[in-house]
């Protein structure tokens, strides 16, 4: 059985005005008390709580940078809470900044070879997928030649084709379905749809409205870094759209529209 | 650490995948393809027999071939070790934004890709030495030497760690290893014997070297005549001796530092 559970988590983290601070700025700070580059301290999730088990399919809205990307990675281990715990039970699958886990020089077989193994596989447990993977991904001879050559579709439907192939336990999606063209997004969302059939947790984050109210049954819309409002899809979604009009100033007809 | 070596284990074929990877992209598009990495050992055991014995020699232009050769792979080896590894967490980034491994693994497929770099230079020293001298004695050295890469491999692998977790922080760090190793190739007793700095009373410089204590624990035994004597196998047990004191104060300090820094780390790629 899955299970996700957050538990007042927070994340703050410090940012510096230059990308990176240098050990010469370091120095100088801890001698003088004095800094031309300043920190910026960023929270990121404030006091969040979550809670999933097998069956929930959540999906997370909020406007840019509310931390949803964040909360997701929280989920996935790849960010350490800063305070609050994290207990999560069952194999993983993230598909998030797809297009940067490529070895970009090596081919399209090779890629889905590490790639599963960075989901946990192993070389025997592979060796039967990786036809299955191909086959989905409907590159064909594009897998002989290297990924660099790739567009970002053909890279996220291979790294789709690949997240997908493992049947994760937990599956946590930011984004991806925005790529693709419009004969994979009706095979991808089908088989998203096939993974949810097989009863296990998913957390996907999404500006397609539609999108989230066909395929969760539970939305939280998070706001700054908390979570202003969760419930079922209906309600949350009605909610977001309606604040989103009141801060545009037109009716939520024109939102929805756009 | 346990818990952290065991999930190194378990991400083994991942990392394994990636070292074949990168040994194979080191030479893509070459003609000889990986022949390259014994290819440039022998061209420069060439240039040593023929030019560089006239200069650090003692009259034997193979000897010192071999002599030369097996500092610069092994030195060679924990340089780039240190100074490549110092840049895994930037180049594998990619991977670290994704998931949740253990961040050693980019060290260590740095050091792993190195080492087998490294162990093809050495096996050219074997097979000059073999030609040359007709002395099955050399594969005893090669028996010694094996316990002592394995110790240098593990140094490297801490030190890159290290560089790597403060690399993330400074990038200074990465430019200071550069800068360091530059010097410490003159400082350690790579091309020339170490008697040259024994006759300057500079004996203390390779002394407190590790870099060289590694050195001389893979290139001694391998330059060994015959048979080693018992004098000889003595003063390689105190060599193994100070390399184990070493190779676990930089391990320890390795695992203080991702302790230390592990949750922090991916906030400042």
């Amino acid at each position: 059985m899955a299970k996700i559970e957050l538990q007042n988590v927070s994340i703050t983290f410090n940012v510096y005005q230059q990308k990176r601070l240098s050990l010469k700025e370091y120095l100088a700070r801890g001698l003088f008390r004095r800094s031309v580059n300043p920190v910026l301290r960023v929270r990121a999730l404030e006091d969040i709580s979550l809670s999933a088990r097998d069956g929930d399919r959540i999906g997370v809205i909020g406007h840019n940078g509310a931390g949803k990307s964040t909360l997701l990675k929280t989920l996935a281990g790849v960010y350490p809470p800063t305070a609050g715990t994290r207990e999560v039970d069952g194999n993983i699958c993230s598909l998030f900044d797809i297009t940067l886990g490529f070895e970009h020089e090596a081919t399209g077989w090779d890629n889905i070879q590490y790639r599963a193994y960075l989901q946990g596989e192993t070389p025997s447990s592979i060796r039967a997928k990786m036809d299955d993977i191909a086959e989905f991904s409907e590159l064909g001879d594009f897998l002989n030649i290297a990924v660099r050559n790739y567009s970002s579709g053909m890279q996220m439907r291979l790294a789709f084709s690949i997240a997908t192939a493992i049947n994760p336990e937990i599956l946590l999606i930011d984004e991806v379905l925005a790529v693709g063209d419009l004969a994979f997004l009706t095979k991808a969302k089908a088989r998203m749809r096939e993974l949810m059939g097989t009863a296990r947790v998913m957390v996907m984050v999404a500006h397609d409205l539609g999108a989230i109210t066909e395929m969760c049954n539970r939305v939280v819309w998070m706001e700054h870094g908390r979570v202003v409002a969760e419930g079922p899809p209906g309600v949350v979604v009605e909610q977001y759209v309606a604040a989103a009009a009141a801060a545009a100033g037109v009716l939520p007809e024109a939102v929805r529209a756009a | 650490m346990f818990r952290h070596l065991s999930a190194v284990w378990t991400a083994r074929h991942f990392l394994l995948a990636l070292v074949k990877l990168d040994l194979r992209l080191r030479y893509k598009r070459s003609v000889l393809g990986i022949g390259w990495s014994l290819a440039h050992p022998i061209a420069m055991t060439v240039v040593f027999t023929v030019v560089f014995s006239q200069l650090f020699g003692d009259g034997d232009p193979v000897g010192y071939a071999a002599f030369a050769l097996a500092g610069l792979a092994v030195w060679g080896f924990l340089r780039d070790a240190a100074t490549h590894g110092s840049r895994a967490f930037l180049t594998n980034e990619g991977y670290i934004r994704q998931s949740p491994m253990p961040y050693t693994i980019y060290t260590l497929r740095t050091v792993l890709g190195q080492a087998i770099h490294a162990c093809m230079a050495l096996s050219v020293v074997v097979a000059l030495l073999v030609v040359w001298k007709g002395d099955a004695g050399v594969f005893v050295g090669v028996a010694l030497a094996l316990p002592g890469l394995l110790l240098a491999l593990v140094a490297a692998w801490a030190v890159a760690t290290i560089g790597a977790f403060l690399t993330a922080f400074f990038q200074d760090v990465a430019h200071i290893l550069e800068v360091a190793a530059q010097i410490g190739f003159f400082l350690t007793p790579i091309m020339y014997r170490r008697s040259v700095l024994d006759d300057r009373g500079l004996g203390w410089l390779v002394d407190i070297n590790p870099a060289s204590l590694y050195l001389s624990l893979i290139r001694d035994p391998l330059l060994l005549a015959g048979i080693p004597t018992v004098a000889q196998l003595g003063q390689l047990g105190q060599l193994y001796l100070s390399a184990l004191a070493v190779t676990a104060v930089l391990v320890a300090l390795a695992a203080g530092v991702v302790s230390w820094l592990n949750k922090k780390v991916i906030f400042h790629l």
